[in-house]
């Protein structure tokens, strides 16, 4: 219960770093963080239901879930490639624009348009 | 006006906090167990049907190995994708790593950058660490199946020991590991190598990623050290030249 | 034991958002990764601590600090002031 709520709050304030703040490398901060929230969220949850490492030994029972492990892994990896491409993303922005800040892009794209 | 448009935002945000409390309080609140039926399973069968002792390992490459094709595709386009959008961008990358076809002259005054900032201590570590490094990582890598780590975990650190290698060394040294052509081409080469494996098993009359190594008469996990190695030296490979590609080299 | 690391990387995720120097911001950010690291293994996923260690700790630290250090480092902005004297010129 109080993890959950913990963990929303990890969550909101990921989401508040994308939508709150305007430069481009926090959001991109906050990309990382609501990352790191979610894979959190699975393995707290898989973990409820055992006591032990799922590497099956003699003697080993009681495991706990092994399937939303190897999701998260799989997401760890795909949030890697999403902050690779957002930030090279964001270098490419700089060299045109000279800032990070969005609103300042924002009123140079409405300055050309 | 200002005072009316703060009031209209407080308001916002007032209905925003009712929502999310009507729609997450009852999440939080629920007590439904987790179900068991996937660990029981796993637990009771998993090891005769894929003959590793890691059930992660089994799941990541065995019962969805799909998956990890695709993770790897996706890592794939990610690099490319990454060094292409910034070779195209300015001269901050590595020599050698962005567009041969730019002005090498762009490239040179970044590198003696690096150069300047480096000191003894980073030298002497890095250099000596780097080997011990890509041992560490060759071992997560091929024992991936009896204990923590994998093709990917495995690949990671491999990475790092070639980043190792490349901050470390002089420009002369034993290895040839730090440059761009040879990680270009121990990408392709591996990315080919798990494709051919993935399709290995249609010639001899299993399915896509069948386990053709357990129809040849080996041991069931052989196949699984065979994917966790090529997944390890593909994932080495990509991340090390983006890692290369972005902190320069030793000249 | 759980609630204790998770209050700690609320904090330091707060301390990413907010700070001005973006250079902290991404030490910080590898320290969230380090501090997941060891709530991975506390719950029993060695292998996803093995990868979360290697990659937020190694492998995206180098993508920031590049990203930084071809950039800038500063970010000067975030003042309230500013943001409704923008609004107010729009109108």
């Amino acid at each position: 219960m109080i993890e959950r709520m913990l963990l929303a709050l990890l969550f909101l304030i990921g989401f508040w770093g994308i939508v709150g703040i305007r430069n481009i490398i926090k959001k991109i901060f906050g990309l990382t963080i609501i990352n790191n929230a979610v894979v959190i969220l699975f393995i707290l949850e898989g973990s409820r239901i055992g006591n032990q490492v799922p590497i099956l030994e003699e003697g080993i029972e009681n495991i706990v879930d092994p399937v939303p492990q190897a999701l998260m892994l799989t997401a760890i990896v795909i949030g890697v490639c999403i902050t690779a491409l957002a930030l090279a993303l964001a270098f490419r922005l700089y060299r045109h624009s000279g800032t990070f800040d969005i609103d300042q892009i924002h009123r140079q794209v409405h300055d050309v348009t | 006006m200002r005072s009316k448009i703060t009031g209209l935002f407080l308001f916002q945000v007032f209905l925003c906090l009712v929502t999310i409390t009507l729609v997450l309080i009852p999440l939080f609140w629920t007590d439904i167990p987790w179900p068991t039926i996937a660990r029981d399973h796993m637990e009771n069968f998993g090891m005769a049907a894929s003959g590793a002792r890691n059930m992660v390992s089994a799941i990541y490459l065995g019962y969805r190995v799909f998956d990890t094709l695709g993770e790897t595709i996706v890592l794939l386009v990610a690099v490319s994708g990454t060094i292409g959008i910034i070779a195209h961008g300015g001269d901050v990358l590595a020599k050698g790593f962005g567009d041969p076809s730019r002005n090498e002259s762009l490239y040179q005054e970044k590198t003696t950058l690096v150069k300047k900032q480096r000191t003894a201590l980073l030298e002497v570590v890095t250099g000596k660490l780097g080997p011990v490094v890509l041992v560490f990582g060759f071992y997560v890598m091929l024992f991936g199946h009896l204990s923590p780590g994998g093709g990917f975990q495995g690949g990671v650190v491999v990475a790092s020991g070639i980043v190792f290698l490349a901050l470390g060394g002089r420009a002369d040294g034993s290895t040839r590991l730090t440059e761009a052509g040879v990680l270009a081409k121990l990408e392709s080469i591996s990315f080919l190598l798990l494709i051919l494996a993935s399709l290995s098993g249609v010639v001899f009359g299993g399915g896509f990623f069948a386990n053709t190594l357990a129809q040849a008469g080996m041991p069931e996990v052989g196949f699984i050290v065979l994917l966790n190695a090529i997944i390890g030296l593909k994932v080495g490979a990509g991340i090390g030249f983006m890692c290369i590609a972005m902190l320069g080299r030793a000249e | 034991m759980v609630i204790v690391f998770l209050v700690l990387l609320i904090i330091l995720s707060a301390y990413t958002l907010v700070t001005r120097d973006l250079l902290y911001g991404v030490i910080a950010l590898s320290a969230i990764s380090l501090l997941s690291a060891l709530l991975f293994y506390l719950l029993h996923a060695p292998d996803v601590a093995i990868t979360e260690a290697a990659v937020g700790a190694g492998v995206s630290t180098v993508i920031f600090v590049w990203a930084i250090r071809a950039t800038e480092r500063f970010s000067p902005q975030d003042r309230p002031e500013k943001r409704n004297g923008s609004k107010g010129g729009k109108q």
